[in-house]
């Protein structure tokens, strides 16, 4: 559990997200937050890097979070794009727990996933429900991981399939609870 | 792989003690110092039986007609459906079966790394000649001389173009009257390394098939014929099966013939057959080819260990390697093996993370977690030893009755150098769990510390309780080590604690009799804790370490470590 926060860090959006005034969020019009989502300090998040094409109105997402998130320290969240071609909307599912110093450039993370500290996850992969990735994991781009799957390595490959309570142990809505409570 | 976490908590299935003989004489020789109340002996983690029959709590299933926990080893898995894990198309069983195991459309992995290959076009716009290009490591098909034409069905592409080219490098090596130089646009010379392996003799006998794939199946089909041979002939080839049935049935029996060869005439070396051999063997040479690349290439053109066991054909050199396809993964099904009860059974599309049924341990049985009273004075990976560490055990209740525990735990752990361990307070009563609405709405008050359970004289109290757990203490004494070098196994403190519950719960009678009766169910299990690793004694401070513990046990994996000691006691882990 993360010592107490220095009160006034946080600011609550509307919607009940918590997001640290020292994190890095651009383009703040084109992210959606699910609720009960927690962006920690340090943290990065391009809302900045979309399509823009025909749909230039206020529709045009560039990141969609899901609820109960933790995004922790230092995290980079960048949608994925190709040259000439532009970028890609990321989406992120509910319970998704993004550890410190990660950087996340996946076209599409399920819910129930854990991406341990330090992992780079590569562009256009797209990452299933209930995923545990470990520290320090570099997934390849254009990877797909199914669900239940434990990845690690470098480049990250499935190693172990998780068992039926994963949904269970992957899912952080009880201390991202708690840790709101707190800040 | 990963680093012991501690502290971890790990559950043993009893399926372990059906195995082998029982013996139900056992006398109840039981220590009296040992507060159990089962008969039996404890359960030792040392023992190299045990090790096998532990399991964290999440990989546990529960079986509720056997009442008993199920671990992977006593359940049998059937499988629902196929998928491939990259492009997560499902794939029926029937074509599982005719075209084999992996999929057939676009999914490859590198052989280099292991990483996922994608179709990329060689020139800019999208209409060059395709390759399987690398994300990781840049390796492509091009390395190895091959490209496709489209971007789609590569599976087919590839199978193509890999025969064609070892059908003409053969042709090369074979007989040099008919020599196809003009064949192949492509250089195929890289290729062909793989499969000529072998110098044909030249004998009478026909020219072997070029590949090795055609080469297995033709050894298959001479086999299969010999196997129909022999089969035709007598049961079992070589009379076997007469002269067995021959030594049980004396008498009338004897003249029974078993099939078309009787019993008399099976024993004539006439009707034996034999298993003939396809050709006689081969003189296999060429590997000097082989070594000169080596020479060429040096040991960065060699592929690995890892890199070769995987491939079909065991190339040597990194020029011969071929992309991989994606292995099938399958969603299964799992059954009780001794009552086919099913428990957990999951949704056949493939996306979808849902069960059906999903039985598991973890809302069955109460789950301990265990963690530091006082965060500063105690480091897991250095416990100092001879000094009292407390630590909190949580028993949470997953059921909808109130249930009481009972813990038991020996005075001193098995094994070599034994800790001393006390539970302050071995019964207690935990909670049900009971909607979350009821805790909201009532009051947010905490039930009073209940005092319950034999006093010994120790405070026989409960740390702290909440709607549906209990936290009591429990003291751990470690042994003072010797100095001489020790197993890393030795280090590690492992209490075994017996979790008992006994609780009532609603049945419904279909006879008829209205009432609603109490039944009275019990439901016991060991558990091993790993607690930390103990250090030598200092006689400072010892140094403050944020260890694993301090994360919420639901985040750590836990492990199971391998219990390698020479343990000489096989326990038998006692449940009513």
């Amino acid at each position: 559990m993360p010592p107490k926060q220095v009160k006034g860090e946080y600011i609550e959006t509307d919607t009940g997200n918590k997001v640290s005034r020292k994190s890095n969020i651009l383009g703040s019009q084109n992210i959606i937050l699910g609720g009960k989502t927690i962006i920690q300090a340090d943290c990065t998040i391009r809302g900045d890097l979309r399509r823009s094409g025909a749909p230039g109105q206020h529709g045009n997402v560039a990141i969609a979070v899901g609820r109960y998130c933790f995004f922790a320290r230092s995290s980079v969240l960048r949608p994925p794009g190709k040259t000439h071609r532009g970028f890609y909307p990321m989406k992120l599912g509910d319970h998704v727990f993004i550890g410190e110093g990660a950087v996340v450039e996946a076209a599409m993370v399920g819910s129930f996933v854990h991406i341990g500290a330090g992992s780079v996850i590569g562009k256009f992969s797209i990452i299933k429900d209930c995923v545990r990735i470990e520290e320090g994991t570099v997934v390849a781009p254009n990877t797909v991981i199914p669900p239940f799957s434990r990845v690690a390595g470098r480049p990250g490959v499935v190693i172990e399939e998780l068992p039926e309570t994963a949904q269970d142990s992957l899912e952080c809505g009880r201390i991202v609870k708690q840790i709101y409570r707190m800040i | 792989m990963n680093a012991p976490l501690f502290p971890s908590i790990l559950i043993s299935c009893p399926c372990s003690d059906n195995v082998g003989q029982r013996s139900p004489t056992r006398s109840r020789a039981s220590d009296d110092d040992i507060d159990i109340e089962e008969e039996g002996e404890t359960f030792d983690p040392r023992a190299p039986r045990s090790a096998f029959s532990l399991f964290p709590l999440e990989n546990l299933l529960f079986c509720e007609d056997c009442n008993q926990v199920r671990c992977p080893r006593c359940v049998q898995d059937e499988i629902v459906c196929y998928f491939c894990p990259s492009c997560l198309f499902e794939v029926p069983s029937s074509t599982v079966k005719s075209e084999g195991n992996r999929c057939t459309r676009n999914c490859f992995s590198c052989p280099i790394c292991f990483a996922a290959l994608s179709v990329t076009a060689t020139s800019e716009d999208q209409t060059g000649p395709f390759v399987l290009l690398c994300s990781h490591c840049l390796w492509s098909t091009q390395d190895i001389g091959i490209e496709f034409e489209k971007p789609t069905s590569i599976t087919a592409q590839l199978a193509a173009k890999l025969k064609a080219a070892t059908a003409s490098a053969s042709s090369s090596s074979s007989s040099s009257l008919s020599a196809p130089e003009t064949s192949h646009s492509r250089p195929l010379s890289p290729l062909s390394s793989s499969s000529g392996t072998y110098f044909r003799p030249t004998s009478p006998i026909p020219p072997p098939a070029s590949t090795d794939e055609a080469e297995f199946i033709r050894l298959k089909a001479h086999y299969n014929q010999q196997n129909a041979i022999a089969n035709a002939d007598d049961f079992g080839g070589s009379g076997s099966l007469s002269r067995l049935m021959g030594l049980y049935s004396t008498g009338a029996g004897r003249i029974r013939s078993y099939g078309p060869g009787a019993l008399q005439k099976s024993t004539q070396t006439k009707n034996r057959s034999e298993w003939q051999e396809l050709e006689p063997c081969r003189a296999v040479g060429g590997e000097d080819e082989i070594i000169e690349k080596m020479k060429c290439v040096g040991f960065y053109g060699a592929t690995s260990q890892a890199q070769r066991i995987i491939q079909v054909h065991n190339p040597k050199l990194l020029e011969n390697v071929r992309p991989l396809a994606a292995l099938l993964r399958t969603k299964r099904s799992k059954r009780c093996r001794s009552c086919r009860h099913i428990l957990v059974k999951p949704e056949s599309k493939v996306s979808s993370i849902r069960y059906r049924i999903k039985l598991v341990a973890r809302s069955y049985i109460p789950q301990l977690t265990i963690s530091r009273l006082d965060h500063n004075a105690v480091n897991y990976f250095n416990l100092q030893p001879l000094s009292n560490h407390q630590f909190l055990l949580t028993v949470t209740n997953p059921l909808y009755d109130l249930i009481n525990v009972t813990l038991a735990t020996p005075e001193k752990t098995p094994g070599k150098y034994p800790a001393t361990v006390y539970i302050l307070c071995p019964e207690f009563e935990v909670g049900a769990s009971t909607d979350v609405w009821d805790e909201a709405l009532g009051p947010e008050a905490k039930p009073k510390a209940k005092i319950k359970g034999k006093k010994t004289g120790l405070a026989a109290t409960i740390w702290d309780s909440g709607r549906n757990w209990t936290t009591v203490i429990l003291e751990i004494v470690p042994p003072l080590l010797p100095d001489t070098e020790l197993e890393e196994d030795d280090y590690v403190v492992k209490v075994p604690i017996l979790v008992r519950s006994v609780y009532e719960s609603d049945i419904d009678r279909d006879d008829g009799i209205g009432k609603e009766v109490k039944e009275k169910k019990e439901h016991s299990y060991w558990s091993v804790l790993e607690v930390g690793r103990m250090g030598k004694k200092t006689a400072g401070k010892v140094g403050f370490e944020e260890s694993a513990g301090a994360r919420p046990m639901s985040l750590m994996s836990t492990t199971s470590s391998a219990a390698s000691d020479a343990g000489t006691v096989r326990d038998r882990r006692s449940l009513r």
